[in-house]
Formats: structure tokens, C-alpha cells, sequence
């Protein structure tokens, strides 16, 4: 039992315009990293397609249908300045976000400890009604209410270390005090949410932090904010959105995180995981545009789940 | 606010541009109303113009200490001088 490892090949059909940042090449990088020899040996499944009911647990059935309608017969259909959609984006957001029911029904019913989402497009941005920030469906989102709805979970926690805030994931549990939502990411920055006074019913955690801080900052904003909160909470489950765009070399932000910083931040959520919920942790891809940065923080963030798992033995 | 005060050349903005321009910045970045892409580029170009009004405030301020250390030969980095108040 160790790390399961979701993919499908749709996460390389959702081709965006030349140029855009959240390219085919993401998941390429993602896929070379997974076939290292480190990582060959982890089990592997594939995403099945979240159904409209699924996904319609997260988002409006307008908006779904409005999703549905837009892919277009050739060339690209833009939702937003950011967000396009291919005439294969809507099968590739389907399994995306399918990728996470997959990760919670593998983790809550105990064939596997840990889980990674190696899927595109990413999710976080992605509200309740609009598409944002190159995402389409909540993936994450959708996950976590498949385990509250389906899989009779009483309450789980989701922490967001993309550089970007998660205002997707906030606004679609604003107001749900089953899902704490704990959220570290640069401020000022796109999309403009994610300020300390942001605290739904009291379930939603931001961490903002300082453009060029590094690892100690972060540190400090999840020791002092983030980890007594899930501590408090004692989720039953622990979700990560993981995006790896605090890299120091990555082009959309100005953190100064190092794959070292990944590793920690992976590591210590797991612990919480382990002295509140036996351990269970689905993470999902979210950002990051930096191939190598990409790169490392992944490796790192890999090798802080297998300890993890190793440790629960 | 005209686009021109945004996006001019920021070497040649007076102060009161410069912070204004500044100003702009933060509200588009706070106002969730720029494209992800863009974001970067929008807190780079605040993070300059801050620099500039930072360099702006740096002079004002080294004239003003050498106005108020006066013709007297006091170096710029004394006490404040002060001038008596005659009433008379």
C-alpha cells in the first residue's frame, strides 16, 4: 500500500492556446517525474469521468450545462481572459475532476493511505457558477463533497498551498461547516480573495503572504495560522490542493519557495492527517509553470506522501 | 484615471503620478478583475512604481533636511534646527 497515482490520457488533449502558461507540457513534465524510478513502483489507476449529478454537487446546473455547451467543434472557446476550452476540454475537465472521486473512494475505504491527482486542467479557481484562472470544474471540490455526500464522511479539511488564493474552493464552501478550507498564497496576486478577514463561518483559513517571501514566512503562516486549525478541527479526511507555483522560478508569481519548502509543508499536513484521520490524504495537481520548478517541488511533495505512508506502515 | 498616467514610462512620473498609477494597481489587483496572466505583470509594474515613489520621498526628504539644517554649516543629518519665535 503506498502512494495511488490517478491519471488519464484526456489531461493531454486539453490543448490552450500557443503560449498559455497552463500548457500540454505541465502534464508532460508531471508524467516524466511519475516515471522515475522512484516513483514506477506506485500503484496506478485511471480517472474515471465525473458525471453531471457529481459535478453538479459543486457547481449550478446552468453552469454545467453553460461548460458543456461551450466546447467547441474546432479552435477554442474562451470562458474567461484566462480559461479555454478545446473541442477535448470538457472530456479532460470530466476526468479531472472524476480523478478526485476516484482518490476518495480509494483513500476513505482504506485500499489506499494517500492519493495524487496527476490531472489537468486544474480546479481551485473555478466557482460555483464561473469558470476562472484556467479552471473549468472544482476538482478538488467535487472530490471532497463526493466523500461528504457518497462515501459518509462527517467532515474534512482542504489546504491550498498554490501560489494563487483558492477562491473557487472558498466560495463553494463559504458556508459549509462540515469543510474547513485553509489557504496559504501570495498577496497581493490574482485573484484578489484569500484576505485574513475572509472566514466564512468561520471554516475558511487565508494565509496571505508578503510578494518575495520564501520558506521561514511560510512557516511561520502555517504554524501560526493553518495547523491549529486542522488540529481544532480533527478532519476525517485531509485534501491538498497542490500547486507548485510558490517555486522560486516560477514566471506567474514572486514567492521564493525551494522544493525543500514543498517537502515540509506536504510532511506536516500529513502528520496532522495521521493524528486526526489515520492518516488519509488526496492531493491534486493544481498550478505550477516553472517545467523544472514544476519538477522538483513535485518530487518533493511525492516523497513527503510516501514517507508519510511508509510512517503508518 | 487615464490609461496613459498607467502605463507611461515610469522614470519620468512626478509623485503624485507615480502614486496615483500605484493606486490603480492595487485597486485591479484587489478587485479580482486581471486575468491571471496579467497579475504578474501588474504586481511588477506596482512593485517599480512603489520603488519610484520610494526614490521620490528619499529626495524630498534629503531636501528638506538640508532646508531645515540651513545655512548655519549644521551637517543634514543633525537635529532638527529650529528658528526662535520672535514675537517682537
Amino acid at each position: 500500500m503506498s502512494v495511488l497515482i490517478l491519471t488519464h490520457p484526456s489531461s493531454h488533449a486539453h490543448v490552450t492556446p500557443p503560449g498559455h502558461p497552463e500548457r500540454v507540457a505541465r502534464i508532460e513534465t508531471v508524467d516524466r517525474v511519475l516515471a522515475a524510478a522512484d516513483y514506477a513502483d506506485l500503484p496506478r489507476a485511471e480517472a474515471p469521468a465525473a458525471s453531471d449529478d457529481q459535478i453538479g454537487r459543486a457547481h449550478d446546473a446552468a453552469y454545467v450545462e453553460m461548460v458543456k455547451s461551450s466546447a467547441p467543434a474546432q479552435g477554442w472557446a474562451s470562458l474567461d481572459p484566462d480559461t479555454h476550452m478545446c473541442p477535448d476540454s470538457l472530456e479532460a475537465a470530466r476526468h479531472a475532476a472524476g480523478s478526485n472521486i476516484a482518490a476518495v473512494e480509494a483513500v476513505v475505504d482504506g485500499r489506499h493511505k494517500a492519493a495524487f491527482c496527476a490531472m489537468r486542467p486544474c480546479g481551485h479557481h473555478a466557482e460555483k457558477d464561473r469558470a476562472m484562472g484556467f479552471c473549468l470544474f472544482n476538482n478538488i471540490a467535487i472530490g471532497a463533497l463526493h466523500a461528504l455526500e457518497a462515501l459518509g464522511v462527517a467532515k474534512l479539511a482542504i489546504v491550498d498551498f498554490d501560489v494563487h488564493h483558492g477562491n473557487g474552493t472558498q466560495d463553494i464552501f463559504w458556508s459549509e461547516p462540515r469543510v474547513v478550507f485553509a489557504s496559504s498564497h501570495q498577496m497581493p496576486l490574482y485573484p484578489g480573495s484569500g484576505a485574513s478577514h475572509e472566514t466564512g463561518v468561520g471554516n475558511i483559513f487565508n494565509a496571505p503572504l508578503n510578494p518575495m517571501s520564501g520558506g521561514r514566512e511560510m512557516r511561520v503562516a502555517y504554524e501560526g495560522i493553518v495547523f491549529p486549525a486542522l488540529r481544532e478541527f480533527d478532519p476525517d479526511l485531509v485534501m491538498i490542493s497542490a500547486g507548485f507555483d510558490a517555486h522560486r522560478d516560477d514566471p506567474l508569481a514572486n514567492l521564493n519557495w525551494g522544493p525543500e519548502d514543498f517537502g515540509w509543508v506536504t510532511g506536516e499536513i500529513c502528520k496532522i492527517a495521521a493524528e486526526c484521520c489515520e492518516g488519509r490524504v488526496v492531493s491534486t495537481l493544481e498550478g505550477g509553470y516553472d517545467l523544472d520548478g514544476l519538477a522538483s517541488a513535485l518530487r518533493a511533495h511525492l516523497d513527503a506522501l510516501i514517507a508519510h505512508v511508509e510512517t503508518l506502515g | 484615471m487615464t490609461d496613459k498616467m498607467n502605463d507611461g514610462p515610469i522614470a519620468e512620473m512626478t509623485f503624485e503620478a507615480a502614486l496615483a498609477a500605484l493606486e490603480q494597481v492595487v485597486s485591479q489587483l484587489e478587485g479580482g478583475q486581471v486575468p491571471l496572466e496579467q497579475s504578474i505583470a501588474l504586481y511588477e509594474r506596482g512593485d517599480a512604481l512603489k520603488k519610484h515613489c520610494d526614490a521620490k520621498l528619499g529626495e524630498a526628504e534629503l531636501k528638506v533636511e538640508k532646508i531645515v539644517a540651513g545655512g548655519d554649516g549644521d551637517s543634514p543629518g543633525s537635529a532638527p534646527g529650529t528658528a526662535p519665535f520672535n514675537t517682537e
